[in-house]
């Protein structure tokens, strides 16, 4: 075979659990035998069709469950006294539960299903929380990892990147620290013989393997000596690049790779759990200069802290190695270190997220065991003369109840068999839906650990719904029940009554907690859909560029490829404009400090970090970028060492000119830079582009124009935009033909269409969204099916009392109207029980709502309505019943 | 055997009866045999084979018969001469069932074919 099928291997592994209640000698011998029949069989039925495969399972299941203690007892011998008594009773109560499901179909089903819709919802949510929240990192000692960090709270910016000469400062006096290292993402143009890829992988420090104490599988590792400026040319590459590029080939260590059209030598081979943080198919050497003054804010850090110190401890130590720094030259503490746990840096992006999900997914099954506990109260009711009858005849109570438990342990173990696969094709659906949204070291995928989770989930939903059920007979009283006639044979007592009331009143408030997070969070998603990115992004189709230093060498070679590029692209059919500039909406961050020309410093000392990108003069239409005030850049205006005209979104003039109606014309500086030829002239004002995603508030922003840059302020890597009338998979392969003209050992990276960019910046939030209304559904499915039951089961009970009110000449519509209002009564309490639940429930949800309250009343109106209105439809089934009551046969009973 | 042999030792006798055969192979025959009413899942099979043995009825074969279509690690079971004395009693059995029941459906009552209307 092929392909790969999870979800039978998955079967096959769930079965080899299940196959440990045959008796240990049974297992050594006949195990294997067993197993590859059961794969066999599986792999047939699959074929038939999804339906035939569960049957499969199921009845395999069974085989294993109905089997297992007659084979056990055969191996004892003739068993004796309780043990013997137990196991046949065991079997025998398993075959009556059998039966009895067997005769009652429609609702077994309905049992099933519904547990197995919860159990599905926790199964993946709980994978999911598990691979962000609970899996530790692969390294060993997970918990002594910490991240490093600056902040810049007068900058705006809460991570500034570290400084490299800043670290260097760290490595030498911090105590705290078994070691510290630091990694800058990087990527590459690899070319080899088959064609030129674009690859990512990292800079990193030579202590970084330490740090996460990683040995290559081949080779050696980075040392000190080669991590130093202009360092000699070599490259440990990760385990898959080894894989896809070198074969796996033994003998790689010593050959050279051309990375960025320079040979490198290849020093070492990473082992897979090496891909940290993520997408990692390379490492160079960073080779930071200490002395270089200033220098960039690039760098992500990770220490080790020693055995026993605590975070606090190791920021203490951290912040009192940072202190010569302020001492010599931030006097006014600008920059500080940081340092969190490491998991927590990772998975707080997803951290609300995570919650949310796993209290959706508890709350579905919550419902779902309300719902079941209604299902099974509401039919020992109705069974209540079965159970006598067999009490009467012998049985204790411990026995009856005994069947009972077992009956919803079996109901369970189906079900959660069932939930279990249909949480993993959910999963399986949800991580399809985000393919590279997810960090490489979040594995998603149900294992070992997610089957106990979920035997746990039915084991404990088991003992809730079989527990209210098991406890009736013993309270019953034996002749009422056995007594023929009227009220005796089906009514509950009244506790009975009340539970059965309170299981829906609670399942309707839970189900209203989940509709109104479901409403909020789908509310917000389709509000982000309709913030305005700040452009066009139809019919426009991007890709990056990165030309390697090796073969253009300064701002004259990287400006004649653009252009040249540029010239192309629009001499091509269909294209109506192309443009390129250094950061791409959604994509990368460079900041710099501009302040108008004079201006004296604020007050708070703030001083927000701006976002500069270098653009062509064809740039802004190609994007579709408005203008607000003045105009676009000429494309002859700039020219190198002259002041430079700028063009700056509105969010820059809001801040830096603040009560100024049209800074067109007026001049700004880079931070404490007093020469002429680099002041700025601001030429136009642009709308704003939602360049951090349309959730989160844009910076101040300016745009320089390519053609004025100089051999200190030129970029070599580029987003290429083109704006064309042509299908995306034309344009994608003339820009790709053109670019092979004009260098073919230069790749095109991430080629998507700017509606896909937009897209896939709110992926997470549409998923997030979509899951829960996928549980909004469920709950209400599973409320509608409580009130359904519980009003059955009234009308039922009370058959006699409408019969006898029809007698005395109620009307249709009178009976109608007693059963619905039943209903509504209880959608009433629930609604009351269910609304402040809501309300704290979606306070916690507020930091993923755009623009809706957590207490939006339309959305929490819509909520009750739907609820509202589902009961009514599913109370007229049973009251319809009611209402079609012949007083004769009603009476006659 | 006086009383009835059941339905899995039958018809896994029966499988055998005519060649040596694995687990998966008798699970392929029984379905054909009995026109797929019978499907004998993984642990019953086994379980049967099992007990089977202990009557000594079948015996499991060292290694797979040289002529078998299927080679690999499948264990090869074989029916005994116990085995087939056991299915020939049984077959007798059945069979004076069937003679009696043929008899008595040709006997006094509605015959066939005219019971409904």
């Amino acid at each position: 075979m092929t392909a790969r099928r999870p979800s039978r291997a998955f079967a096959a592994r769930a079965y080899r659990v299940l196959l440990h209640l045959l008796p240990r000698e049974m297992r050594d011998r006949d195990g294997m035998e067993i197993e590859a029949l059961f794969v066999e069989g599986a792999a047939a039925s699959r074929e038939q069709g999804i339906l035939a495969f569960l049957g499969f399972l199921i009845a395999s299941g069974w085989d294993v469950v109905r089997r297992a203690p007659y084979e056990r007892w055969r191996r004892r011998g003739r068993p004796r006294g309780r043990e013997e008594h137990m196991v046949q009773s065991f079997v025998s109560d398993l075959r009556f539960a059998a039966r009895s499901f067997a005769r009652q179909p429609g609702a077994t089903a309905l049992i099933l299903l519904t547990l197995a819709l919860g159990v599905a919802a926790n199964t993946a949510v709980f994978a999911i929380v598990d691979g962000f929240f609970l899996r530790p990192f692969p390294f060993r000692q997970p918990d002594r990892l910490v991240y490093l960090n600056e902040r810049a709270p007068t900058w705006n910016l809460d991570f500034t990147q570290i400084n490299y000469p800043d670290f260097h400062t760290w490595r030498q006096r911090a105590r705290a620290f078994e070691s510290m290292a630091l990694w800058g993402s990087s990527s590459i143009n690899l070319a080899d013989a088959t064609g030129a890829d674009r690859v990512d992988g990292l800079v990193v420090t030579y202590d970084f393997p330490k740090v996460l104490d990683i040995r290559p599988v081949l080779g050696r590792t980075f040392t000190a000596e080669e991590d130093v400026p202009n360092g000699p040319r070599v490259v440990v590459i990760g385990y898959g690049l080894w894989q896809t590029r070198l074969g796996g080939a033994r003998d790689v260590v010593g050959k050279s790779l051309r990375i960025n059209s320079v040979p490198h030598s290849i020093i070492g081979v990473l082992p897979p759990e090496a891909d940290f943080p993520g997408n990692v198919q390379f490492w160079l050497p960073l080779g930071g200069d200490p002395n270089q003054p200033g220098g960039s804010y690039s760098y992500d850090g990770i220490a080790r802290m020693k055995p026993g110190v605590s975070v606090e401890q190791a920021r203490a130590d951290l912040m009192n190695a940072h202190a010569p720094i302020w001492a010599a030259t931030d006097s006014a503490h600008i920059v500080s270190p940081r340092l969190d746990p490491l998991r927590e840096q990772f998975a707080s992006n997803y951290r609300v997220m995570g919650k949310a999900l796993g209290a959706g997914a508890a709350l579905v099954l919550l419902i779902a065991c309300a719902n079941v506990a209604g299902a099974m109260l509401a039919r020992s009711i109705f069974r209540r003369r079965e159970m006598a009858v067999r009490m009467a005849l012998g049985a204790n109570a411990t026995r009856v109840g005994r069947q009972l438990i077992t009956e919803s342990l079996a109901l369970a173990a189906v079900a959660g068999l069932i939930g279990t696969l249909l949480g993993r094709w959910g999963l399986n659906a949800l991580v399809a839906a985000a393919p590279d949204q997810l960090p490489g070291w979040v594995q998603l995928h149900a294992d070992g650990r997610t089957i106990a989770f979920s035997i746990a989930v039915v084991l404990l939903t088991a003992t809730i719904f079989g527990l209210a059920p098991a406890l009736q007979p013993r309270r019953q009283n034996l002749a009422g029940s056995l007594a023929w006639g009227g009220g005796a044979r089906t009514s509950g007592s009244l506790p009975q009554r009340r539970l059965l009331d309170a299981l829906v009143v609670i399942e309707v408030a839970l189900a209203l907690v989940l509709l109104t997070g479901s409403g909020l969070l789908l509310r917000a998603y389709t509000n982000l859909r309709r913030v305005d990115p700040g452009f066009r992004p139809e019919g426009v189709t991007t890709f990056r560029l990165s030309p390697p230093r090796a073969k253009y060498a300064n701002e004259v070679a990287i400006n004649r490829i653009y252009s040249t590029l540029i010239e192309r692209l629009e001499a091509s059919p269909g294209v109506v404009s192309a443009g390129v500039v250094t950061c791409l909406p959604f994509s990368c961050h460079e900041g710099n400090f501009l302040q108008p020309e004079g201006a004296s410093p604020t007050s708070d000392g703030s001083n927000p970090v701006v976002l500069v990108r270098i653009a062509s003069p064809g740039y802004f239409e190609t994007m579709g970028i408005q203008l607000a005030r003045g105009r676009f850049f000429e494309p002859t205006e700039a020219k190198p060492g002259r002041p430079q005209p700028v063009v700056v979104n509105e969010e820059f003039a809001r801040a830096k000119f603040p009560g100024v109606a049209d800074p067109v014309g007026r001049r700004i500086v880079w931070n404490g830079d007093t020469v002429a030829s680099r002041k700025l002239t601001i030429v136009g004002v642009v709308r704003d582009v939602k360049h951090y995603g349309l959730a989160t508030p844009m910076r101040p922003g300016v745009y320089l124009s390519m053609a004025g840059v100089d051999s200190f302020t030129y970029r070599r890597s580029f987003g290429v935009a083109i704006r064309s009338s042509a299908n995306p998979a034309s344009v994608a392969a003339t820009a790709r033909a053109i670019v092979r003209q004009l260098d073919p050992e230069l790749p095109l990276i991430d080629v998507r269409t700017a509606e896909a960019a937009v897209a896939q910046s709110i992926a997470p939030r549409r998923a997030m969204a979509f899951a829960f209304v996928a549980f909004g559904f469920v709950a209400l499915a599973l409320a509608v099916g409580g009130i359904y039951a519980v009003l059955s089961y009234v009308v039922a009970r009370r058959r006699q009392e409408i019969g006898i009110r029809m007698a005395l000449g109620a009307r249709r519509s009178q009976v109608l109207r007693l059963v619905v209002r039943q209903g509504l009564r209880l959608v009433a309490f629930g609604v009351a029980l269910g609304l402040p639940l809501a309300l704290a429930a979606t306070g916690s949800l507020s930091e993923l709502l755009v623009g809706v309250s957590p207490r939006d009343p339309v959305t929490i109106g819509v909520a009750i309505a739907l609820l509202a209105i589902t009961a009514v439809i599913s109370a007229l089934v049973p009251a319809r019943r009611a209402a079609g009551v012949d007083p004769k046969t009603a009476l006659g009973d | 055997m006086s009383s009835d042999m059941r339905r899995h030792w039958f018809y896994i006798l029966l499988s055998l009866a005519e060649r040596d055969r694995h687990g998966s192979g008798i699970v392929r025959d029984v379905l054909t045999l009995t026109g797929g009413d019978l499907r004998l899942w993984p642990v019953t099979l086994y379980g049967s084979l099992d007990e089977l043995r202990e009557n000594s009825w079948i015996r499991e074969l060292e290694s797979a018969p040289a002529d078998a279509d299927e080679r690999g690690h499948r264990r090869w079971f074989r029916i005994t001469p116990q085995g087939r004395r056991a299915l020939a009693a049984e077959l007798e059995r059945m069979e004076r069932v069937v003679a009696v029941a043929q008899r008595r459906l040709a006997g006094v009552g509605e015959p066939f074919g005219e019971a409904s209307s």
